[in-house]
């Protein structure tokens, strides 16, 4: 415990000694010997030594204790700063950073390539101990090492190659290969048929005292610096039958980080796995991966480290060969998710902040636009339209984002079908249609719960049992089909069954019991079917558990014309039921259609609008009498909407007409102004107007006007009642 | 002096093989059929490196394998074995005994001429 606190200072001790000592050597570099600096060089030095010693850090020490013997040097003046000295000193300056880093981190063996390292900065300062003043020593190159004792003689032919191109070879032995009959000897003189052997080195730090010492065993390894045009795994090969037993790291030459690079970057574009990429290159064995990998494995699983890292680590590959080769797996993963097209995760809410800006955005630009117009600037009109026009993309694509494919929803009643007509003994397939048409995630939300009753209506009342069903040569399994589709700017979801249909009939006896109906006025079959959405109507004499008491569809219909949408029934007897819920496409922004009527601002939905024209004084007199309205060969109804909202019709004749179309179902309105189309932001107008008629929404104008959103089917429905009471 | 090398094997082709890829390399080779013949002959000779296989009547390649590394002359000397792909139970068995390098059987003659300049000193 208390070397563990000890252990904490010394790191932080450490650091700030060995930033005093860059601070040092950096002030050093160029400027004459100055002996102050030197003094803080030192003591920092020899300061981590004494500390590292304290605790046990025998590495550390070990390694400083080289350093400090040639700072001492410096201090006595028997060597002087050199560029080069102050080169080798910095790079001590990190090795023992390093050192300090990993012995106090970890009790563990250091990496390979740490004791390399440690190895070659300590062959680089020897020339400095020397007690012949050299001052100057011949630039040592880090492969060339000449100072340790080498083995064989470096006798070869060929000048030594430069460092550049030189292998690295780092041979831990195993102790009992003498007992296994190998003798290293014989690996490194097979090794020297693959190339040069440049430099060799042995290590004796494992060597034990002489009485320690078994004969039998081997302690002894090696650094060798070898210059091939081998492969590495050719290379590796020359130790097949000691790599079990030993440490066998081959370090590539530098210039074959270069070819390693090119070889990743030229590889064939299948695999992309980053074990596999470097195996491919040859930058590494597969040997080597199955042991990185297996190290990566013993991790436990929330701290595993990359196996790039792993590599890189244990010194088997160069950082840039990693990095080349991850630069390709993100080329080729880049390529294979473009295809399988990538999705993101978006919080709801986000997109929904979205959407409200966009709808503000929407209205700034409208403000602008409309300013351009009043002021009359040719291109302040042009740049506005512009701006409108991205300002429209926007908000498409906005639009877009919150659309969620229906198939989920669909999906649901896959389980409610199922389990409703066990429950009746009925035998129902689901089928289900238009999956991929999307729809706007809010409504979805909304739509589920009327859908629900929809679907339980018709397994509970359309489906017949199956005996009825073949009495009636109908297959014994009845299907449900959900559709849904897009038709005309707007969306729309069909529920079909095979059932037996709606009975007007029925509907009609029980629509008099009601009271809902006027006994002497029988209307059309297809106003009949629309009673089953009216509050309190249920055609099932037997109320079951699963549907309720005709409570369902009046509710449906409610929830649906909240979204602005509509229901229709299409019934054969004995055949089919189907129901078919018209949807807008959004619900928080549309494209509208603006007029004036008695100097107020109303929007007509865009996609209602079929024409607008202007009327002739007569016609518009005649259509204002009679109230209704010859258009295309058809009579449709008339509606001055200057009287209906304002309730003095009388005072002037609106000659400009609107032809709108809802639900099959077209009305003429005569407007005071047509002012063409905008975008609108929908909003609501709040508890308070919830009773209002004729209006199902407003919106805000570019320059702040609020503008009324005409409730077309409202209007509509209106007329068609005040119809029937005449 | 050349090197010599031991051939253990039941199988004559087999021996012909190596002893021809060796004898052109330079070593002089010896031949023992099974290991009992082996260690008969080998007995008080210097030997360099040992070719054993692993099935093979009298004494197999694993017992001939511990029984070289008991005699003092030559537990020092390197031992190829020789094994099949599926004898894996085996070379985990001669692995334990001390035999590291394994050659896979059928091997082309210069494989076999590769491991044994990699265990050999000239």
């Amino acid at each position: 415990m208390e070397m563990e606190s000890a252990r904490k200072t010394f790191l932080t001790e450490a650091a700030e000694l060995l930033e005093e000592m860059e601070g040092a050597l950096l002030s050093l570099e160029g400027s004459v010997d100055n002996k102050e600096l030197i003094n803080v060089l030192f003591r920092s030095a020899h300061t981590i030594k004494g500390s590292a010693g304290l605790i046990g850090l025998d590495r550390v020490m070990h390694f400083t204790h080289k350093v400090e013997n040639v700072l001492e040097r410096l201090r006595q003046n028997e060597l002087y700063v050199s560029d080069e000295l102050i080169g080798i000193m910095l790079k001590c300056k990190d090795h023992i950073a390093a050192l300090v880093q990993l012995s106090c981190n970890a009790d563990e063996e250091l990496p390979v390539d740490m004791l390399t390292e440690g190895e070659l900065l300590h062959d680089r300062l020897a020339p400095y101990l020397e007690t012949a003043i050299n001052i100057a020593p011949a630039n040592p190159a880090p492969e060339e090492c000449s100072k340790a004792p080498c083995y064989p003689e470096p006798v070869q032919d060929t000048p030594p190659s430069t460092g550049a191109s030189n292998w690295h070879l780092s041979l831990r032995f195993g102790k009992d290969v003498l007992r296994d009959g190998m003798d290293p000897l014989s690996f490194i003189n097979y090794l020297s048929r693959y190339g040069d052997i440049t430099c060799l080195t042995t290590l004796y730090n494992n060597l034990p005292d002489a009485e320690e010492m078994d004969p039998e065993s081997c302690y002894l390894s090696f650094e060798v610096s070898f210059h091939s045009d081998f492969s590495k795994q050719e290379i590796e090969d020359v130790f097949e039958f000691v790599r079990e037993s030993s440490v066998i790291r081959i370090i590539p030459p530098h210039s074959a980080v270069q070819t390693y690079v090119s070889l990743i970057d030229e590889l064939k574009e299948d695999k992309w796995k980053l074990g596999d990429i470097l195996v491919k290159s040859g930058a590494i064995t597969q040997r080597e991966l199955d042991e990185a990998l297996k190290k990566q494995q013993i991790q436990p699983s929330d701290e595993k480290p990359y196996l790039g890292d792993i590599l890189i680590k244990e010194g088997i590959v160069k950082r840039e060969v990693v990095e080349a080769a991850l630069d390709k797996q993100g080329k080729l993963r880049g390529k294979t998710s473009a295809e399988e097209g990538k999705t993101i995760r978006v919080d709801a809410v986000k997109l929904d902040s979205l959407i409200n800006l966009v709808g503000e955005l929407v209205i700034a630009s409208g403000g602008i636009r409309q300013h351009a117009q009043t002021v009359k600037d040719g291109t302040l009109s042009k740049s506005s339209m512009l701006m409108s026009r991205l300002v429209n993309d926007i908000r498409d694509i906005a639009m877009k984002m919150r659309m969620v494919p229906i198939a989920a929803t669909f999906n649901r009643f896959q389980r409610l079908v199922h389990d409703t007509s066990k429950d009746l003994g009925k035998n129902i397939e689901l089928a289900i249609k238009g999956g991929e048409t999307e729809l706007d995630r809010t409504m979805i939300e909304k739509i589920t719960d009327p859908l629900t009753h929809i679907v339980r209506n018709s397994v509970d009342h359309g489906i017949e049992s199956p005996d009825v069903r073949e009495a009636a040569g109908k297959p014994p399994k009845g299907t449900i089909t959900l559709d849904a589709y897009h038709d005309s700017g707007s969306i729309i979801i069909a529920v079909t069954d095979d059932g037996r249909g709606l009975n007007a009939e029925k509907i009609w006896q029980k629509a008099l019991r009601r009271g809902m109906v006027d006994p002497d006025k029988r209307p059309h079959d297809r106003e009949l079917y629309n009673l089953i959405f009216e509050p309190g109507f249920s055609t099932n004499e037997e109320v079951t558990n699963l549907s309720g008491r005709g409570v369902g569809m009046d509710v449906v219909r409610r929830n649906i014309e909240m979204m602005r949408g509509f229901v229709q029934i299409n019934t054969v007897e004995g055949k089919s039921t189907q129901i078919l819920i018209h949807l807008p496409l959004t619900l928080s922004i549309i494209d509208g259609f603006m007029v004036g009527i008695s100097g107020a601002f109303y929007i007509i939905p865009l996609d209602m609008v079929v024409k607008c024209f202007i009327l002739n004084e007569e016609t518009q007199r005649l259509a204002g009498d009679r109230g209704y309205f010859d258009f295309r060969g058809k009579i449709i109804p008339y509606i001055n909407l200057s009287s209906v909202f304002n309730g003095n019709g009388g005072g002037r004749h609106s000659d400009n007409m609107v032809v709108v179309q809802y639900a099959g179902q077209s009305v003429a309105f005569a407007v005071d102004r047509l002012y063409g189309d905008v975008q609108v932001v929908i909003k609501s107008l709040g508890k308070m107007y919830k009773d209002l008629q004729g209006i199902s929404g407003a919106t805000i104008l570019g320059d702040g006007t609020v503008a009324m959103i005409l409730d077309v089917p409202g209007i509509i429905k209106t007329v068609q009642t005040s119809g029937k009471k005449e | 002096m050349a090197k010599k090398i031991m051939v253990v094997d039941d199988s004559a082709t087999l021996r012909e093989v190596v002893k021809a890829t060796l004898v052109k390399a330079g070593y002089d080779v010896l031949e023992a059929v099974d290991g009992k013949d082996a260690l008969k002959k080998i007995a008080g000779q210097k030997i360099n490196l040992i070719i054993c296989d692993v099935n093979m009547p009298n004494m197999d390649g694993i017992t001939f394998l511990k029984e070289i590394k008991l005699q003092a002359a030559h537990k020092f000397v390197p031992i190829i074995m020789l094994t099949t792909e599926s004898q894996e139970a085996k070379k985990q068995e001669g692995k334990a005994a001390g035999a590291k390098a394994w050659v896979v059987k059928p091997f082309k003659p210069e494989t076999m001429l590769a491991a044994v300049e990699k265990l050999i000193l000239p």
